[in-house]
This record gives structure tokens, sequence and C-alpha cells, in this order.
């Protein structure tokens, strides 16, 4: 048994007898009245997805689920390889359970990855990863005072941020993986 | 992004001082925050050239000063400030620092205000050059919908017979939620509504929903076709809430009772005591008939620039400072 502060990324919960892994999870405060949690979770049977919210402090049935740091390596198809980096053990994830973080994994980083019965159901990325900058045009005169702050750069595993224009080619930085947005220059 | 915040903003004080609506600024630190059992103002302390303490509160709205200008005789204002709610997500659709506006007129109804939140977006879609959000067409007309219709379309049942703890428990667990021994009537009926009907809400067009059950009135008077609900309105777009409003309760013996049971009912959940805005007590007397609005800033961007999440339209969000 656990309770709806259990309720988070990655927590796998019973309900109606069938196992969910959550998926996202939002704090909803009505303003007036008392908190609750609405969850967004996955079927590990079917893959189906179900949104449920409990109200704070509501009992749920929590599964337990083993962290493990894993290493990413390479992606196939549709499938991930991570190594543990206990055991140097290599596992495969479904891209359907990584869904959007995807985007953000790149060689070597590591992340916390949710073994319920050995299988891999969800994963933890780093708060902020570090990425080199290969794609960024220059600036433009004039731009920040037309109220163009930003541009649009590309990074080493593909993904594109929105960054300061004083952003270069060559340079590192840090994105927050919740947002999706440019943190700093590393 | 921040761009179209920094514009949104300079449109919400055009169209407001375009309307004869003063613009007002209240202190944000107060002795007397708000009274409502579940929310939780953030505690500070002053301390005077000698260093003696004083006790106060980072606001969580606006809304005491702004009544108590009410009763001083200003009949249209409105204020773009700051508010700070302690023990909530920073991130989705909160952040425990976070902008909001609230306007009041007085006189004026609840009705009023549903006309000024739709003239305002539709003042701000236009300089923008928006029509649609996602699916939902801000230009269209909005759709006016009260509690009783939305329970009766969406869950089957006509709410006027779930009106008490014992009815709408029966309700909850029919519908195979749980029921816990403490629930107040606003969390079973919010057990329902959060998660049968709230995320259908204003997905084609917005969607204005009123007059809520009266044990869920706060600061809201009565309906005068029916006491058992209570002048309360929310306006939703794409299943976000965006704002809240009250036809003001101006009964000033009423509004002491209703304080009176909130402060028994922090204690009761152990949460920070609060002193009675007697100030605001007395300060009802005086006005006649009043309406007013609390609208989210920060989501109302988060609407108009389609972002996810709260803090893609904060600059430096709490959440970035503390990671």
């Amino acid at each position: 048994m656990g309770s709806t502060q259990d309720i988070r990324k990655g927590a796998v919960i019973k309900n109606n007898n069938d196992l969910y892994v959550v998926v996202e999870s939002q704090h909803i405060n009505p303003g007036k009245g008392s908190a609750f949690v609405r969850a967004r979770m996955k079927n590990l049977a079917n893959g189906k997805v179900l949104e449920n919210t409990y109200k704070v402090s509501e009992t749920v049935e929590v599964v337990s689920v083993n962290f493990q740091t894993m290493q990413f390596l390479y992606k196939s198809g549709d499938r991930f390889a991570f190594m543990n980096m206990s055991s140097y053990e290599q596992i495969e994830m479904d891209g359907d359970l990584i869904g959007d973080d995807a985007k953000y994994l790149k060689e070597g980083i590591e992340c916390v990855i949710g073994l319920y019965e050995e299988r891999p159901v969800s994963i933890q990325l780093p708060k902020k990863i570090q990425y080199k900058v290969v794609e960024a045009p220059p600036a433009v005169r004039g731009d920040s005072a037309s109220g163009n702050v930003t541009k649009e750069i590309g990074l080493d595993n593909g993904l594109k941020i929105y960054a300061p224009i004083f952003i270069k080619e060559g340079d590192e930085v840090l994105v927050n993986t919740e947002t999706g947005q440019y943190s700093a220059r590393a | 992004m921040f761009d179209t915040r920094i514009q949104i903003i300079r449109l919400i004080r055009e169209y407001f001082w375009g309307c004869d609506f003063k613009e007002v600024t209240t202190p944000a630190t107060v002795v007397c925050a708000d009274q409502e059992p579940h929310l939780n103002p953030i505690a500070v302390s002053f301390h005077d050239e000698r260093g003696a303490a004083s006790q106060f509160f980072l606001q969580t709205s606006p809304e005491y000063a702004m009544k108590k200008l009410l009763g001083a005789g200003y009949d249209k204002i409105f204020q773009i400030c700051p508010c700070w709610r302690d023990y909530e997500e920073s991130g989705h659709t909160h952040n425990v620092e976070f902008t909001m506006i609230e306007w009041y007129r007085r006189p004026g109804d609840y009705q009023e205000i549903m006309t000024d939140i739709e003239q305002l977006f539709k003042f701000v879609a236009e300089k923008l050059k928006i029509v649609k959000l996602l699916n939902c067409r801000i230009v269209s007309e909005w759709e006016r919908i009260s509690i009783k219709e939305l329970w009766q379309k969406h869950v089957g049942v006509n709410l006027d017979d779930y009106l008490d703890v014992e009815k709408m428990s029966g309700l909850v667990r029919g519908l195979g939620y749980q029921v816990n021994a403490d629930d107040d009537f606003n969390d079973l009926f919010y057990k329902i509504f959060l998660n049968k009907i709230e995320r259908s809400l204003g997905m084609e067009k917005p969607v204005v929903v009123f007059d809520y059950p009266i044990q869920m009135a706060a600061l809201a008077r009565p309906c005068a076709h029916d006491a058992r609900y209570a002048e309360r309105f929310e306006v939703y777009i794409n299943g976000l809430e965006l704002a809240n409003a009250f036809g003001e309760l101006t009964d000033s013996v009423a509004q002491a009772k209703r304080f009176e049971e909130e402060r028994q009912e922090r204690i009761r959940l152990s949460k920070s005591a609060i002193p009675i805005d007697k100030e605001l007590i007395s300060a009802l007397e005086s006005i006649p008939m009043a309406a007013g609005i609390a609208l989210g800033v920060d989501r109302m961007v988060m609407v108009f620039t389609e972002a996810k999440n709260i803090n893609e339209v904060i600059f430096g969000t709490v959440k970035d400072q503390i990671l």
C-alpha cells in the first residue's frame, strides 16, 4: 500500500487488478478544497493509457519497482539499449515506454531505469543534460531590438531547442529535461 | 514565448484602461491572509529598525485588499500582481509564485464579469491575430453552462439530489471511486468532477461553468433563484481552468460566520492560524452589490502560446532556481 505521494513518473500501481506504470503525474489544486493528483498511466499488459485523479492522502496500491542506474548505449529501431552500471548487464527497453523522453537520450548518459520483475518499465532522466551545439545560426544585428532574444539551435544528439542569441556552434549547453528548455551555458 | 507574455500583459492593461477600470496596487505582504482552509500562505517576518518582528504572509490573492478598496468607494478596479501558494507543485499548471490579475465591479454581477473575461480574451486574440487555440475557437461565442447541467450531461444525474455529503458519498462509491471518512463535500464533488468532467471542458470553444453548490461558495453569494447554489463561475479553455469568479457575498454577518468556520477548519487541519480580517468584514457593509474574478496570467499565456507547462511561460522559474 502507498499514498498519492508515491504517484510519480515511473511508479507502478495496481488499479482494478491491473498493473499500470505512471507516465505522468500532475498536482491539481482546485483553489477551494483539497489537492488532487492526476495520473496518466499505461497498462503494463496491453499498453492502454488510463487517466485517474486521486485526492491527496488517498491510499493507492503501489507495487515495488527496482530502480537501477543504467547507461544509455544506442537505439535500434524502436528499442533502446542500456547497460546496468553495477552488473554490466545489457537490457533493451520499448520506445513506447520511454515516450517523449527519447529525444533527450544521448550515448553515455546515465538514467535511472525502473525494473518490475526484471522488465524495464520506466526511465528517469538526469534533470539537466549537457550537449554540444552543432548548429547555431549567427545572431543578426538588431535581432534583440525587434524582440527576438532567442534562436533555434541544434544539439549533438539531434535535439533542437531555443537558446539565447549569444550561443555559438561548439558551445556546451545544459538543457532542463523537465521543461525541454535551455538552462545554461556549461 | 516570453515575448508573447510581455505582449499579453500589455494588452490586458490596455483592455482594462480602455474600459475605464483603474489599476490599483495593494501590498503583497499581509497580516490577514486568505482564510481558505486548503491554501498555504508563506509566512514572512518583518523587522523594524530595532529588530522587533511582525508576522506577515505573502498574499495568495489580492482579493481581500481589493474588496476593501471597493468599500472605500472605488467602483471598477483591476490589479496584476504576484501571488504565492506554498505546498504546490512547480510545474504543469501550478507554480509556487505566479501572476494573477483580479478585477472587480461595484455595482456589478457575475454575468457582467463573464462578459468581461470573454471580451478580454477576444481583444487579446484579435491583437495577436489568433482565432483558434488547438481546436478551441476562442473567437466563437463562449459557452455558458451551469454545474447542474454539466452533471446531467456527463454523469447523468440531477445534482439537486446529491447536495449533501451522505448522498454524494453514495454517488462517488457507485462510480467506483474511494470515499474516505474525512472527505468533505468539496472532496467528493471533485472526485467526480476531475475524473469525469473537467478534462473535456472548453475543447471546441471556451466554456464558463457557473452556479456551484453553496458548500463551495467561498466568498460568493447564494443564487437568488436557488439558495442551494452560489454565484461562482470558472472558465475553462482546452481543459485548463483559468479563472474563478464570484458574485460577491456582501452580507457582512454571513461572511463573518464563513470566516469563523474556515478558521476552525484550519485549526482542525493543523494549518497556520490566520487572524480574521475584521477590516474586510466592515468594508463589506458599505458595498451594495459587487462581483469580481481572479485570472491566472501565466495560465492565460499558456493558453495563447499552447504551452504544456507553466514553466515554459515564466522566466527563471522557481523550479529552475532550485535545481
